[in-house]
């Protein structure tokens, strides 16, 4: 459920970079879901997802990312809200939608996995160019600020509370490594899970552990 | 201090040396660092922190013996000796069989147990190695391993180089270069793993570990090989065990153990490498400066404390001088006509191979199996009582020979196989397709063993009915089934399956106009990520909406059905039982989103004999569960073996014609046959046989020097490369190619028969 509405509760203070934590700004932005028209279709765009997401797969692991979405998909602007059978017919889609198809893929696999938000450090100069690419498509650019990006992606479990993060619109998992700080790295994450993961600790990633259905600054 | 340093190539492959000079450098300011290098051309040499040089000729050149004596009298000088090349170490080991104290490499004792692909020493480690066989085995099993690791295989060589075998034909000739360069037969064929590679690098003074770091290749080079990396401690559950190996193998040197991990975190072992890795310098930046805790480990000499600069890092290209006294040598001219240079490896290290395996051909053998195989594949006991069944003085060859009880028996065991498989609400069936063989035997064995018969022209179901099968048991398939015009069978036939959209449209119009009649009408899918121009795709969207769209077209009373055909020799077993696995979840979508209920699942094909007819037949009955699981209105299974009948039921028998001998030892012997009756020589081997003209015994043929040429004035007919003939084969003996009944058969060609 990706609401034009979920804009509106955006945090906006006065001023921006009095804000101390950059994720501070999504604290109540959900993250992205298609609609469903509940008629045929959708119906035949969702199963065409599943299905050939297990044929892609090529006999390899079922933990193996769904690289083939990114492949397909380039990554970009899009408008929201989307339905099934547009997502599917679109050349590009955006993170939110990366995202929510890769969550499908997964689910439908078997595997466990769990939706995800990053915020994700840049500079000017990157944020600069999205806001007017962005822009050129009267999208929303709600997801950038001056130099810290709001990004979607999953987290998959690998073990009793170990994750590992997809960036569905990249096609590559994060590395721990990227929570160090510069350009590209990962400044803050939450991980959407019911349940007590980690006997309350929270998901295990890198070094790090994460508690579900909160910012977790890195 | 005095360290020489070898392996200086600064290629896009490239060697250690540099990397441990420079390391050195940090460590020890005032220490005297020789890099010792066999070819003027290796850019190492120049590099600016080394103080002096010991270039030698070429390995090809050297002799190694005085050279070998130099080396001593170096090292009993007080030198130490870190070897950056996997060959000279091999060669060092020989030369010092129990080390000496300034040499700073593995004895040779813990080389022979490290050597590829079982890596005998590191089974206390946390980590598998690849499945791999050895290609001393019958050509025959290889082709089997293949089939089984889905043909995601790479064949290596003794020390280094691998090469993707995704065929047979391209197999056979990364054999040929492979045993060509390293002058050896024993190469291996392992399994690919797919996933991220790690490395893990030691040092380590007469056994005891004085260091050790990890490596995740973080960019790689066009040949994988590491651009990039981020180093991190070694776990302990890793540590503990290494520390003890490294014990047991009371190593010296340096070291690197090359793995993949998989997606679900499992690490699988490529190769431990007996020095440093080219990468080594990236771990001192990181502050794990281990040739400098070797040397410090073997002389006592403190270095200068580690910096750690970052925990990553990565290559850039630099140009540097070329010193004044190595000016840099010419490029060898193009070939005449040629392109490109076709420049060997400077050092001649191939040179070296050949040399060490010549001097001591068990140095370093890969794969050594009690009991060895003996190249020469099995040979059932029907082939030989349907051969010996032939009075040969009045077979005109080449002849094709029907293989009686091999294809009754084969018959048989899967009209059994059906039988076993089958409940009450599942009938399993076997379909013949008769373009692997239109032989009328083969078609009558299918029908007295209760096979449908499966035809992709209408000439083909009227050679079915000719041979007495009932409309009601063909089923029509393939983009051709209308053709040739007017031999559409009136009766109902039992199954139709659609290759397109457009031959759904055309067959539901041609019903309704009463020109044909189907029990079961349905399509055959393509599932995508598999190239194949058969079948309605399925890789867009679109695609599949408009196949939803249409079979919801089918009038009601019509069963609907679904084909799907991928050869599995050719994809490899388990990839098949994915893709057969993918298709069930396309047709449970198909139901879900028409109303429609798959009655009958038609699935084939082109499976190899072997695979087919395996006595293990849970995979098979684990199948029909699945279905059963997956689509509750499937009635019947038609499962087509495809060449897994033909195949194995036909023999070609062909006579020498001549031999002639050459000098490289290689012969040529021509025959009779040629490729026009083995077409698919080049994408399976084939059993061999040679009938012995005096006893009449039936001999194996395995591999050899040996080519046989076929009758035709065609540089590419050869039907046998590097086989060998038993010993007094001579012109006008009979050999006999098994395996030939299938499209050998069915493709053979009328050619220079005059
Ligand atoms: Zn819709």
């Amino acid at each position: 459920m990706y609401l034009a509405a979920a804009e509106l509760r955006l945090d906006l203070l006065e001023r921006e970079d009095s804000l101390p934590l950059a994720s501070e700004r999504w604290q109540h932005f959900p993250y992205s879901c298609f609609s469903h028209h509940e008629a045929a279709c959708c119906e035949v765009a969702r199963e065409w997802i599943i299905a050939n997401d297990f044929a892609q797969l090529n006999g390899g692991d079922l933990k193996t990312g769904p690289r083939w979405l990114r492949q397909k998909y380039e990554w970009g602007p899009s408008s929201w809200p989307m339905h099934w059978c547009d997502v599917v017919e679109r050349d590009v889609i955006d993170c939110g939608a990366h995202a929510a198809l890769a969550h499908e893929a997964f689910a439908a696999r078997g595997v466990t996995a769990f939706r995800a938000q990053f915020v994700q450090k840049y500079s000017a100069d990157a944020t600069v160019q999205w806001r007017k690419k962005w822009g050129d498509e009267e999208v929303s650019d709600h997801w950038l600020t001056d130099d810290a990006i709001y990004h979607e992606g999953n987290a998959l479990l690998v073990g009793d509370d170990e994750v590992k993060l997809w960036d569905a619109s990249a096609g590559w998992w994060i590395n721990a490594r990227q929570a160090g700080g510069g350009y590209g790295s990962l400044v803050a994450v939450r991980i959407f899970a019911d349940g007590q993961w980690g006997g309350g600790d929270g998901f295990r990633w890198g070094d790090h552990r994460i508690k579900p259905n909160q910012w977790h600054q890195l | 201090m005095k360290v020489y340093v070898s392996g200086l190539y600064c290629g896009g492959n490239p060697q250690p040396g540099v990397g441990i000079v420079r390391s050195l450098r940090q460590a020890f300011p005032n220490a005297t660092l020789v890099g010792v290098e066999y070819s003027n051309r290796v850019s190492g040499i120049h590099w600016d922190d080394l103080d002096d040089l010991w270039i030698q000729r070429p390995w090809d050149e050297l002799d190694l013996e005085s050279y070998g004596e130099r080396v001593r009298q170096a090292l009993d000088e007080g030198g130490l000796w870190i070897s950056g090349s996997d060959l000279e170490a091999m060669w060092l080991a020989d030369l010092f069989p129990n080390g000496h104290r300034n040499l700073l490499a593995p004895p040779l004792a813990a080389l022979k147990r490290i050597t590829k692909p079982t890596v005998e020493a590191a089974s206390g480690l946390p980590v598998k190695i690849p499945p791999y066989i050895s290609t001393e085995h019958s050509d025959w099993d290889l082709h089997a391993f293949c089939r089984e690791h889905n043909w995601r295989v790479w064949l290596k060589g003794p020390y280094y180089d691998a090469a993707r075998t995704p065929t047979w034909d391209s197999f056979a000739a990364a054999r040929n270069a492979l045993t060509k360069v390293w002058s050896t037969e024993r190469l291996f064929l392992q399994s690919h793993v797919s996933g991220y590679e790690e490395s893990v690098m030691l040092a380590a003074y007469k056994g005891e570990l004085l260091g050790a770091v990890s490596m995740r290749k973080r960019e790689i080079t066009p040949e994988g090989k590491t651009w990039a990396g981020d180093i991190s401690e070694v776990p302990e559950e890793f540590m503990a065990p290494l520390r003890r190996m490294v014990k047991e193998l009371a190593w010296t040197g340096g070291g690197e153990l090359e793995m993949v991990r998989d997606a679900s975190n499992q690490l699988w072992l490529l190769e431990m490498n007996p020095r440093f890795p080219a990468w080594v310098h990236g771990a001192t930046i990181a502050g794990h400066n281990l040739p400098a805790l070797l040397v410090q480990g073997a002389t006592g000499a403190m270095p200068k404390p580690s910096v750690a600069h970052g925990q990553e890092f990565t290559r850039v290209v630099l140009e540097v001088p070329v010193r004044g006294d190595y000016p840099l040598p010419p490029l060898p001219e193009p070939f005449a006509g040629a392109i490109g240079h076709s420049m060997k490896h400077p050092s001649g290290l191939t040179s070296l191979a050949k040399k060490l395996h010549k001097a001591n051909p068990d140095l370093l053998e890969v794969v050594v199996e009690e009991d060895g195989p003996d190249g020469l594949p099995a040979i059932p006991d029907s082939f030989v009582a349907d051969i010996d069944s032939y009075d040969f003085a009045r077979v005109q060859t080449p002849q094709f020979l029907f293989m009686d009880q091999t294809a009754s028996g084969l018959f048989k065991r899967a009209a059994d196989r059906a039988h076993r498989l089958s409940t009450n609400e599942v009938q399993v069936v076997s379909g013949y397709s008769i373009k692997t063989n239109p032989d009328e035997r083969l078609i009558k064995l299918a029908l007295d063993n209760g096979f449908y018969a499966e035809c992709i022209s209408l000439l083909e179901v009227q050679k079915a009915l000719e041979v007495g099968f009932r409309p009601d048991q063909v089923i029509l398939n393939g983009p051709a089934k209308w053709w040739p015009e007017g031999l559409m069978p009136k009766e109902r036939m039992h199954a139709f399956f659609c290759d397109s959209i457009a031959d759904l449209e055309r067959t539901l119009t041609a019903m309704e106009a009463g020109e044909m009649s189907s029990r079961h009408v349905g399509i055959r899918i393509r599932t995508p990520n598999v190239v194949s121009r058969f079948g309605i795709p399925l890789d867009s969207p679109g695609t599949f909406r408009k196949l939803v769209e249409a079979v919801k077209r089918l009038p009601a009373d019509t069963a609907f059905g679904v084909h799907f055909h991928m050869a599995s020799d050719r994809i490899g077993v388990s990839q098949w039982w994915h893709l057969f696995e993918s298709m069930l979840k396309w047709c449970r979508s198909i139901e879900k989103l028409t109303g429609r209920t798959i009655e009958v699942l038609d699935m084939g094909g082109g499976w190899f004999p072997d695979d087919w007819h395996s006595d293990d037949e849970s995979k098979f009955a684990k199948a029909v569960g699945t279905v059963k699981a997956m689509l509750p209105g499937v009635r019947q299974i038609v499962s087509e073996p495809g060449k897994a009948m033909a195949q194995p039921s036909m023999a070609l028998a062909m006579r020498i014609l001549e031999i002639q001998e050459h000098e490289d030892d290689s012969i040529e012997a021509v025959v009779d046959a040629s490729i026009a009756e083995l077409p698919m020589y080049f994408f399976y081997p084939h059993r061999m046989l040679r009938k012995c003209s005096e006893t009449g015994e039936l001999q194996p043929i395995g591999r050899g020097k040996t080519n046989l040429m076929g009758r035709l004035c065609m540089e590419h007919d050869i039907v046998a490369a590097n086989v060998q003939l038993p010993e007094g084969s001579k012109a006008g003996d009979l050999l006999i190619f098994c395996d030939a009944g299938g499209y050998d058969r069915s493709m053979s060609y009328v050619f220079g028969r005059g």
